[in-house]
């Protein structure tokens, strides 16, 4: 077995519920976002641009929470382990991860044989999912820049009369979401190239065998396979 | 409405008193008022008309329609004035234009109101409307601007191409003549978009090098080509609206007082607010009745014209109450999607209101980058398809080096540990590395990766770097075990 065990402590349950808003919301917000941008289906009209506004301050609610709760709940910073720690620590850069961006840059395209160990995040994912808080930040900006009763606030304002006006705010707003929907595409394309192991983790939070890692040692350490070869 | 007045007035307390005075000095006139109607039954205007258009006047000012009277009265008195030669006088200069904005002001087969009103008002120098000609109109022209305290109305773009020769009037470069022109006024008034942000003329691409003149006054300035800039009052629209023009020429003749104005210098009050919010269509966009085609049942049915790139929800302006052609319609009304003529921007050459919103019957402008001309949408489709592309490689690769079922095996020891065996991140990989004899060291690392799965790249690495450590044991062997006692002593602090 070549996988990293997946336990529940690697997405603790309230993280697999904002993920689970995350998902529903970027659904939602990118399909009422093409109605907007053009009405092809003129009956939602009103409704999608309820819906809009609605799921974008939903994903701001849900990602203040999703950082600021970090201090307090536990989750394991590492795939193949029950250890846990603040979950902050996710956030932060670890050790488990050094000197491992070039290898797994070379892994990926195909210059490496093997998988590179690392924290429960490889680099590259690791910030690419921290690029998503930046990009969710930026276009819900420029989503208030487009939306009426903020439009005229001054930081709106100026952002509006920097880019060259609101034509060119709905530009980029469209332009970042497909920035959006290109990370969406690799992030799914990657959860799934090692198997449906990680789905069925994240999104039904059921727990998997496979190799188990100590974060003391920074290595693998034996295999754990939750018992069902016994059962 | 009346409160709305008060806010149009309330700059400062002093500019609020004035207001009043204002008004308080106008309505004690109607003696001038008598007169002022007489002139205009001369020319078969009634006084209906007259007060309707003073009412239109005040709504444009942001003002009740119950200051008509009001209204009328300073009309009569500059306009009676005007015979005793009080009037502020005015130069009306057409530069790079269509003629467009002085035909909606002065339709000659219809002559209206406003075309009147201006033919009084003190307007000693236009191309086209003046009755005069040749030299005595520079003449007089040369007149004004020596005697200054004027106002300059400028309808078209100024051309800075082939050093200001792109546009030439009377046998002078336009560039030279605005800035004589403006040297003197107490105030330019842009009329049209051509003015204010170069319009059609500075559209891509633009080789006269058509320039907006708040844009052209700031760089003159800059360059000390002029000494100051008098207050410019920017007023866009393709072609300019003439009600409020003649709103604007009102305040600023009459009532002796620049509009209130936004960041780019347009008048607030006409400027403020989007078309989309008063748009008469606006109950089908709330009930999602849209126009797909024209030409189309939809389109019979008056709905919202949204779906055929309608800018009305981004351009500010008041079309929808003030409306064209005497107040009979305008854009959206007849049928036509708003094209956004008002977004022009003052205080940039880089963009102008054409380029900013042709395609008029789509929703985005096209980007146009070294004159290859694209809708947004298709750059991110494109790149997004490319993605996918990349991805499909990609993943056949994935599957033909059987990573998906099971994935790769997980590395032993990362690989820079295993090139940095003192350094390494990984504590066992470490604990090899810092065994005192730096040749067992080696040994024990390449025993290691005959062990442990290695990639090929890895392995070769390895080799070679044991062989360097042997022999750099060699050349200095007491070197290398002091490099190995420091290793031991971070080995302890960890
Ligand atoms: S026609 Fe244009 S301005 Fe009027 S409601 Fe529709 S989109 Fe808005
Ligand atoms: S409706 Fe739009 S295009 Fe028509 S005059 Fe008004 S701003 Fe210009």
């Amino acid at each position: 077995m070549a996988h990293l065990a997946h336990y529940r402590e690697a997405h603790p349950l309230p993280y697999v519920i904002t993920h689970w808003i995350n998902l529903l919301s970027m659904i939602v917000l990118a399909f009422t976002g093409f109605v907007i941008h053009f009405p092809f289906l003129p009956g939602i009209m009103g409704l999608c641009r309820g819906a809009h506004l609605f799921f974008a301050c939903l994903v701001l609610v849900n990602m203040a929470f999703r950082i600021f709760s970090s201090p307090f709940i536990k989750s394991a910073p590492n795939m193949g382990t029950r250890e846990k720690r603040q979950d902050m620590f996710v956030f932060l850069p670890q050790k488990d991860n050094r000197h491992q961006f070039g290898a797994w840059i070379k892994y990926y395209l195909f210059l490496k044989k093997d998988h590179p160990l690392s924290g429960k995040y490889g680099v590259p994912q690791k910030l690419a999912y921290l690029a998503v808080i930046p990009l969710t930040l930026f276009i819900a900006f420029t989503g208030f820049c487009l939306w009426v009763p903020t439009s005229d606030w001054l930081l709106m304002q100026f952002f509006t009369d920097l880019v060259g006006g609101v034509m060119a705010v709905r530009i980029i707003h469209y332009w970042t979401m497909w920035i959006m929907i290109i990370f969406v595409m690799l992030h799914v394309y990657l959860s799934i190239a090692n198997g449906l192991a990680p789905l069925k983790m994240i999104f039904l939070w059921k727990e998997h065998g496979g190799l188990v890692y100590d974060p003391k040692t920074k290595n693998i350490i034996g295999e754990d396979d939750l018992g069902e070869e016994h059962a | 409405m009346v409160s709305k007045r008060s806010s149009f007035c309330s700059g400062s307390a002093t500019r609020a008193a004035a207001c009043r005075s204002q008004v308080d000095l106008v309505t004690s006139q109607p003696v001038n008022t008598a007169k002022l109607e007489r002139m205009l039954s001369d020319r078969g205007i009634s006084r209906r008309r007259f007060l309707e258009f003073c009412g239109a006047v005040a709504v444009a000012l942001g003002l009740s329609e119950a200051f008509a009277p009001s209204i009328q009265e300073a009309l009569a008195e500059g306009i009676v004035g005007k015979a005793e030669g009080k009037l502020i006088p005015v130069i009306w200069l057409e530069l790079a234009s269509c003629t467009g904005c002085t035909e909606s002001f002065a339709q000659v087969d219809t002559p209206d109101i406003a075309t009147v009103v201006l033919e009084l008002i003190s307007l000693t120098y236009s191309e086209t409307l003046s009755a005069g000609a040749g030299f005595s109109l520079e003449e007089a022209k040369e007149e004004t601007i020596a005697n200054g305290g004027h106002i300059v109305v400028i309808e078209g773009a100024l051309m800075e191409g082939w050093d200001g020769n792109a546009l030439r009037i009377a046998n002078e470069k336009g560039t030279e003549i605005v800035k004589h022109a403006v040297s003197t006024a107490k105030a330019v008034i842009c009329a049209g978009s051509c003015s204010v942000d170069g319009g059609w003329q500075a559209a891509k691409p633009n080789p006269g090098g058509a320039i907006g003149i708040q844009n052209y006054l700031q760089k003159a300035f800059d360059a000390g080509e002029i000494s100051s800039i008098p207050p410019i009052i920017n007023v866009p629209t393709c072609p300019a609206n003439p009600e409020h023009l003649v709103a604007v020429l009102i305040e600023v003749l009459l009532l002796d007082r620049l509009p209130v104005l936004d960041r780019f210098n347009k008048p607030a009050q006409i400027f403020g607010q989007f078309i989309h919010e008063n748009c008469p269509r606006r109950g089908h966009f709330e009930n999602g009745e849209f126009v797909y085609q024209f030409g189309s049942e939809e389109e019979a049915l008056g709905y919202c014209l949204y779906p055929m790139g309608c800018k009305g929800p981004q351009t500010k302006n008041d079309c929808p109450i003030v409306r064209w052609n005497r107040r009979v319609s305008w854009c959206v009304e007849a049928g036509a999607p708003c094209i956004g003529c008002a977004v022009s921007d003052p205080t940039t050459n880089k963009r102008n209101w054409v380029d900013l919103n042709s395609p008029f019957l789509k929703r985005f402008h096209s980007i146009n980058i070294m004159n290859y001309v694209f809708q947004p949408a298709t750059l991110a489709v494109a790149a997004a398809g490319l993605v996918v592309a990349a991805l499909a490689v990609h993943g056949f690769g994935w599957k033909i080096s059987g990573r998906f079922a099971g994935g790769a095996p997980i590395e032993k020891e990362r690989a820079w540990d295993i090139r940095h065996p003192n350094k390494a991140v990984s504590t066992t990989m470490r604990k090899v590395a810092a065994k005192k004899d730096r040749v067992l060291n080696a040994q024990l690392i390449k025993e290691e990766s005959e062990e442990k799965y290695f990639d090929s790249v890895s392995k070769a690495a390895l080799a070679s770097q044991a062989e360097g450590h042997l022999a750099r044991q060699q050349a200095n062997p007491e070197k290398a075990s002091d490099t190995n006692d420091n290793t031991d002593q971070t080995q302890g602090g960890e």
